[in-house]
């Protein structure tokens, strides 16, 4: 019997599978940072999906996922911020224009 | 209200960069813009007496904790934990977190912006010693995104250039995408164990751990190799280390790369050794080959440098090779050994481990003393270029004798500190004779130590004994408050070096936290 917090869990690797492929096949820095957002979604649902397993909502679950939510944003604070920089500086949001630097 | 001693040192530097904007606007009224850098100084050198007081406790009474709230009975909580091992970190962190301001004072001050600046160096150095007083993994994670977001910004803090813009993206994308990773892997142990404290998921792994699906387990422990791997700069995920490194200002650089990345090692080895028994599960192993594949990669990537400061960032993923090494055979002498001689087993380990402690600390003020140099260097050429930069080291008599310190330090000749503890990772690798695989990766090791070392003598070679360009004919020594700090790192590095003893028993206790109990 597949129970509901299953298919969440399910859900919500499906959705990290998703932002990772996002992060490495997209070639614009926002959709990058997108990408990003949406592999901390599929993490918080993991928590929330876990969380309920009992029946109960568990507080661990949802204080992490709420602090977790926050640290999000402010990444994608900056994250945004140095896109504005690196628009400024290069003219594009295309990730293969920045590739002034040697390996 | 008394403040718990545990939060002390944190406390400090949270509370002045909440005000260090006041302190700057008041300054700023005053002519005497200079008085934010004396609060900041001021504020590292009152976290580190918190946390050498800290330290004397913890000798006396033993780990001390404070729990904000808990999730219940018997969960745990959030909660701050500091023992041997954790203070030993933090230790390292404030030390090189004061020495680094101490240097900004003059070396920043052709930047506008101070006020965050500094108030971003205090928040990282929190966030550091945050990470290493965790007691929990919810705890952990919001230190560490402090410390990350906060050198995210400082990597990028010369916004007006385009190389720190590219390489602190780089830095962002690829040290988010590790912490992601690092929590997905906590989430799932959340929702193993139904809790994220260490002790009580320690509990868990002892009792309940042999019953749970192996596969999970292993996938955990993968999720927290790669992903405080990428921090810790472990090769194949090191590629924005050489460009964040050098982008970075000097003081920044230093920051990085004394203290940032080894917040990566403290979180892998408690993320693993505290929670998973390291004679039952073999990560040891992995950690071995990763270390030693990082050392190989990057030492010829190392030769192949033209920029100094690039240089000196893969020498420092080097350096991390060798802390995962031996983390690695300390691991792998537990899992194979401890069935059949459970007190030689415990001794190699605690050897490796206590050696790979000894050179994080060793690679802290070695590489935090080449970095300040090769800052003092550039302020005063304006260029990052071996070849111009050659010989320069005769005209700055302090810097160039500090920086030829450094260098020996980390390339292993023997009074001086990084001789001891590459020697102790080494013969730890040598000490059990009949296991072939432990020797040929101490064989590894040894190849490369000397291999490192020519080209650290190569690079001394051209800064110190060449004849100057005349590019750099005027060059000066940098200001004193900028020379100041690199001394006091030579000297550390001498000092270290001749009397190992004080830092090894350090090193050891931590080490017997680490590793307590199994």
């Amino acid at each position: 019997m597949i129970e509901l917090w299953q298919i969440y869990v399910t859900g919500a690797a499906a959705l990290a599978i998703v932002g990772v492929y996002c992060v490495a096949s997209r070639r614009n820095m926002i959709r990058t940072v997108i990408g990003i957002e949406i592999i901390t979604a599929a993490i918080n649902l993991n928590f929330i999906a876990f969380g309920s397993r009992t029946g109960q909502v568990d507080s661990l679950a949802q204080s992490i996922v709420f602090t977790s939510i926050v640290i999000g944003a402010s990444i994608a604070a900056v994250a945004l911020s140095i896109v504005i920089n690196a628009y400024r500086h290069y003219g594009t949001l295309d990730l293969r224009k920045l590739s002034r630097l040697r390996w | 209200m008394e403040i718990p001693i545990v939060l002390q040192p944190i406390l400090v530097l949270l509370a002045t960069a909440g005000i260090m904007p006041i302190i700057a606007a008041l300054a700023r009224a005053a002519k005497a813009e200079k008085a934010r850098d004396v609060v900041a100084i001021a504020a590292f050198a009152a976290s580190m007496y918190s946390l050498v007081q800290l330290y004397q406790k913890i000798m006396a009474d033993g780990a001390q904790r404070y729990v904000f709230a808990t999730f219940g009975p018997d969960r745990g909580g959030v909660e701050i934990y500091a023992d041997m091992y954790g203070v030993y970190f933090g230790m390292i962190f404030c030390g090189i977190g004061l020495m680094v301001a101490i240097y900004s004072f003059r070396y920043m001050e052709v930047d506008t912006g101070l006020d965050r600046y500094y108030a971003l160096l205090l928040i990282l150095v929190a966030g550091l010693i945050g990470v290493a007083f965790s007691g929990d993994f919810f705890n952990l994670f919001v230190f560490w995104e402090m410390m990350c977001i906060s050198s995210y910004t400082l990597v990028t803090f010369r916004k007006y250039r385009w190389e720190p813009v590219e390489a602190g993206f780089k830095y962002l994308v690829m040290s988010t995408l590790g912490s992601l990773l690092a929590l997905y892997g906590m989430s799932m142990l959340y929702g193993m164990a139904g809790n994220l404290n260490f002790a009580a998921l320690r509990t868990f792994m002892v009792a309940e751990g042999a019953k749970a699906n192996p596969f999970m387990l292993y996938f955990i422990m993968g999720t927290i190799i790669a992903g405080f791997g990428v921090t810790a700069a472990m090769v194949p995920l090191h590629t924005w280390l050489p460009d964040a490194h050098p982008a970075a200002p000097s003081s920044i650089s230093a920051m990085l790369s004394g203290v940032v990345i080894k917040a990566g090692i403290y979180s892998m080895s408690r993320g693993l050794f505290a929670i998973f028994n390291p004679s039952v599960f073999d990560y040891g192993t992995v950690l071995m080959i990763f270390g030693v594949v990082t050392i190989t990669v990057a030492n010829i990537m190392a030769l192949m440098q033209r920029d100094v400061k690039r240089l000196l960032a893969y020498s420092s993923i080097v350096n991390i090779g060798y802390i995962l090494t031996g983390l690695g055979i300390g691991g792998y002498a537990l899992v194979h050994y401890s069935a059949a001689a459970p007190e030689a087993a415990m001794s190699v380990a605690i050897f490796a481990i206590g050696g790979a402690l000894f050179h994080t600390f060793n690679h802290a003020i070695g590489k935090g003393l080449l970095f300040l140099c090769s800052g003092c260097f550039v302020h005063e050429a304006g260029t990052r270029d071996i070849a111009e930069l050659e010989g320069i080291g005769k005209k700055m008599i302090f810097s160039g004798t500090s920086f030829t310190i450094g260098l020996l330090a980390l390339a292993g000749i023997p009074p001086l500190s990084g001789f001891w503890s590459k020697l102790f990772i080494i013969l730890a690798g040598f000490s059990i004779p009949d296991d072939g695989f432990l020797k040929l990766i101490s064989i590894i090791m040894v190849v490369n130590s000397v291999f490192a070392a020519s080209y650290y003598l190569w690079l001394l070679q051209r800064i110190m004994l060449k004849t100057p360009k005349s590019t750099i004919e005027r060059v000066r020594e940098a200001p004193f408050t900028m020379v100041l700090p690199v001394v006091l790192l030579a000297i550390a590095c001498v000092v270290v070096g001749v009397f190992p003893g004080p830092i090894i028993r350090v090193a050891t206790e931590a080490t017997k936290v680490l590793l307590g109990g199994w």
